[in-house]
């Protein structure tokens, strides 16, 4: 997936309270990419790459995802959207992990618009979902670039919520 | 003896060493690839450097962090949420002055083998003067075992 560059907005629907952001699929969540990770991240637990520890902890013969790289995919659905120097907030809470192979999507939906500061603001319910269940859940605040304003400034009915 | 809920109150307020640090080019496109995205523009860090690089930073290693409450990642520790706060766009070969405390412990529910504390702490990163460039609050559920 490749992001816009920053301050070019690639969305041509108007922006409104209860606009759904593109969701953001990852079709089968890489093993190899938690090695990886568990290197930047100096993240010694092996339940990230080690499938016969997870065994013998009673997590089945999967690895378990890094909690950065959930948020990873909230982040880069919320980019693909809104450039990517759009992110000012990102309140997150947890559930059950994700396993290696899950099938993964990110949602997000506008729940308010603030138009009034030196700079507009979206702020979004956000989760990502796996076969209905929501393994991560938040809110995220967004700032919307200009030709998003123009988006909104054509549809007055939705300013400001 | 076993670790009790004082003890880990015991730690409220508690600094990091602090530190500094630089996210490199290198890192930030391996940690950009491990979430399945192209580089991101214009020397940009993606969003997910804020759980790493403030914990580096300033100066605690995750291990440390939890032998601080002493328990060990596996099975002992399970992570609650993240607010992750962006004040300036993060950038790839800059050094951000990074500062933190742990700032609640509380006591959780009560387990069929024990209970459960969540721990907060607290980072600041900041530019070369010293202005905000990022705050994060992460919150960890530890489960205890009655001895």
């Amino acid at each position: 997936m490749a992001f816009p560059s920053a301050g070019i907005m690639t969305a041509t629907e108007p922006i409104a309270v209860g606009y759904a952001i593109p969701p953001l699929t990852i079709n089968s969540v890489d093993p190899a990419r938690m090695k990886t990770m568990a290197a930047i991240l100096r993240d010694p637990y092996p339940l990230h790459w080690d499938r016969k520890i997870n065994e013998l902890i009673g997590l089945g013969n999967r690895v378990v995802n890094q909690g950065p790289l959930n948020v990873g995919y909230v982040a880069n659905m919320l980019m693909a959207w809104a450039g990517p120097d759009s992110i000012k907030r990102l309140t997150l809470s947890f559930g059950n992990p994700v396993f290696d192979g899950d099938r993964v999507v990110a949602h997000g939906v506008v729940t308010a618009l603030d138009t009034s500061g030196t700079e507009a603001l979206a702020t979004c319910d956000i989760w990502l979902e796996r076969a209905g269940e929501h393994v991560v859940t938040g809110v995220a605040v967004v700032h919307l670039n200009s030709h998003v304003l123009l988006s909104v400034a054509d549809n007055p009915n939705h300013l400001p919520t | 003896m076993t670790f009790q809920i004082d003890d880990a109150r015991s730690h409220i307020g508690h600094q990091f060493p602090g530190g500094a640090y630089r996210i490199a080019h290198w890192e930030n496109w391996l940690l950009t690839d491990c979430t399945g995205a192209e580089p991101l523009p214009d020397q940009l860090v993606h969003p997910i450097a804020l759980f790493h690089a403030p914990i580096l930073g300033s100066g605690i290693s995750i291990t440390e962090l939890f032998a601080l409450f002493n328990v060990t990642g596996m099975g002992g520790v399970s992570l609650v949420g993240y607010d992750w706060e962006y004040f300036q766009p993060l950038q790839e070969d800059v050094d951000y002055q990074c500062e933190g405390r742990v700032i609640t412990v509380e006591r959780g529910e009560t387990t069929p083998t024990g209970w459960t504390e969540t721990m907060a702490f607290q980072i600041d990163m900041l530019d070369q003067d010293r202005q905000p460039v990022a705050r994060v609050t992460n919150t960890w559920r530890f489960h205890r075992q009655a001895s």
